[in-house]
């Protein structure tokens, strides 16, 4: 029955939202909840750029069903107009999915390598996006992920890529994203202290995106497609169960046309996680 | 009076047969940062019996006191690990328990849980003929074994009568 119902999650569901858990907070990342754990997120992510800032905010909510299955759901908010294209890290759908941990090699202390999968439903929330898409009818999309990496006490390296499309409504469709992220992560051997004291990590995150064209009334917008390379440092604290983590990134690379969207100049993130683990363990 | 003997017999021979894990001490692998290890804590204390928990991320080490008169089995440990994603190696445990079988192959039972282990020397030459039939308190090392899975042998490093 368990895996009835995550299965059926993962046919109505995935998060293209950011910050899942504790990890790099741009980047994607490959741990899951533990059994029975809920996990709650709740950040910002901010573009600032020519035409001014947009700001997505949300919570995101995860339950892991086993110890290698987490079915999560986020529900964003956005606030003010930056007219820039589609993203994966902000936006106003809300998304369900399920992620599964499908490789989990833990062979020595401290370390795990390890590979994640997600899939998920993407479905227009209440508010219209901003600028050329702001026109759009909006259909409900499919976003897929896969990551996978490296975890140790001392060091973290994770890459992955992920997908979204969108179905087409009255002539009109939203552009596929397609995204990739390469991260590093270190703990310098002065913080790899006890878990009953504050652990610090810190991030060089390397993001891209690639936006598709958009679809207007049956007509694909001239120059509508952009790819985008951004990178920059994020900070992870953590005590406990309760995990802060905030960063920024500057572009790299820009192919966007500034006559369909505004001139992003730099991405921000904090984001605020809550890990309820549990303590049930079957009776012998 | 009677009433009050026969309590006093019963609680005596309750004593006399007490059966359980007093320390276990597993090396976790996988454990990276502070959220693993509390998870790790949190399903340990979540045990029935178990009076504390520490845990060093740097080696691994989940160390766990247990009370006096515990039932808690060995399974409940091995999956509050596997249950955080994790895996264990060898358990070091200091249990108490009967022996039974014979001195060339001896088991333990660890009353009040389903636990039996057969029962294997870590070094040659420990004599245990004289303590069959007894309650004994051991020190010894359960390999690691499969997930959800509960080795079935004790390699002891001592064996005493226990008090």
């Amino acid at each position: 029955m368990k895996y009835l119902m995550v299965l059926a999650c993962a046919v109505i569901a995935t998060s293209k939202a950011f910050a899942a858990d504790h990890g790099p907070v741009f980047s994607y990342a490959t741990p899951v909840n533990s059994e029975r754990e809920f996990s709650f997120d709740t950040g910002i992510f901010g573009r600032y750029g020519s035409q001014g800032t947009q700001l997505s905010t949300g919570s995101g909510f995860g339950y892991g069903v086993t110890p290698h299955i987490t079915v999560n759901a986020f529900l964003p908010a956005s606030f003010g107009s930056g007219d820039l294209p589609e993203s994966r890290m902000s936006g106003t759908d809300w998304s369900a999915g399920a992620s599964w941990r499908f490789l989990h090699s833990v062979t020595s202390v401290g370390k795990r390598i390890e590979s994640t999968a997600s899939l998920g439903l993407v479905v227009p929330g209440p508010q219209q996006d901003s600028g050329v898409l702001g026109s759009l009818h909006r259909a409900p999309g499919v976003a897929a992920t896969l990551v996978t990496g490296l975890a140790s006490r001392s060091q973290y390296v994770w890459v992955g890529g992920g997908y979204t499309c969108f179905a087409e409504v009255s002539n009109d469709r939203r552009p596929d994203i397609i995204s990739w992220s390469a991260v590093y992560g270190y703990r310098p051997p002065s913080l790899r202290r006890g878990y009953d004291k504050w652990d610090y990590r810190g991030f060089a995150e390397l993001t891209g995106e690639h936006t598709g064209a958009v679809r207007s009334g049956g007509i694909i917008l001239p120059d509508s497609s952009s790819t985008t390379v951004w990178f920059g440092p994020s900070v992870l604290a953590i005590f406990k169960n309760i995990a802060i983590e905030s960063g920024v990134q500057g572009p790299l690379f820009r192919d966007v046309s500034e006559s369909v969207y505004g001139r992003e100049r730099i991405r921000f993130a904090i984001n605020f996680s809550y890990l309820k683990y549990s303590s049930h363990t079957s009776s012998h | 009076m009677k009433k009050i003997l026969a309590i006093g017999f019963v609680a005596l021979s309750t004593l006399s047969a007490r059966a359980e894990y007093e320390l276990v001490n597993l090396t976790v692998f996988g454990m990276d940062c502070a959220p693993c290890a509390h998870a790790i804590h949190v399903s340990m204390k979540g045990i029935q019996g178990v009076d504390t928990v520490d845990v060093d991320l740097n080696t691994g080490l989940v160390s766990i006191k247990l009370t006096p008169g515990n039932s808690a089995a060995m399974r409940q440990f091995n999956q509050a690990v596997e249950k955080n994603g994790f895996t264990h190696k060898d358990a070091n445990v200091v249990v108490r328990g009967q022996l039974s079988g014979s001195a060339q192959a001896p088991f333990l039972d660890v009353i009040g849980t389903k636990d039996r282990y057969a029962l294997t020397p870590l070094t040659a030459g420990t004599d245990i003929s004289g303590l069959m039939g007894k309650t004994v308190l051991i020190d010894g090392v359960l390999p690691q074994s499969g997930k959800g899975k509960v080795s079935d042998t004790l390699r002891y490093k001592s064996v005493t009568e226990a008090r």
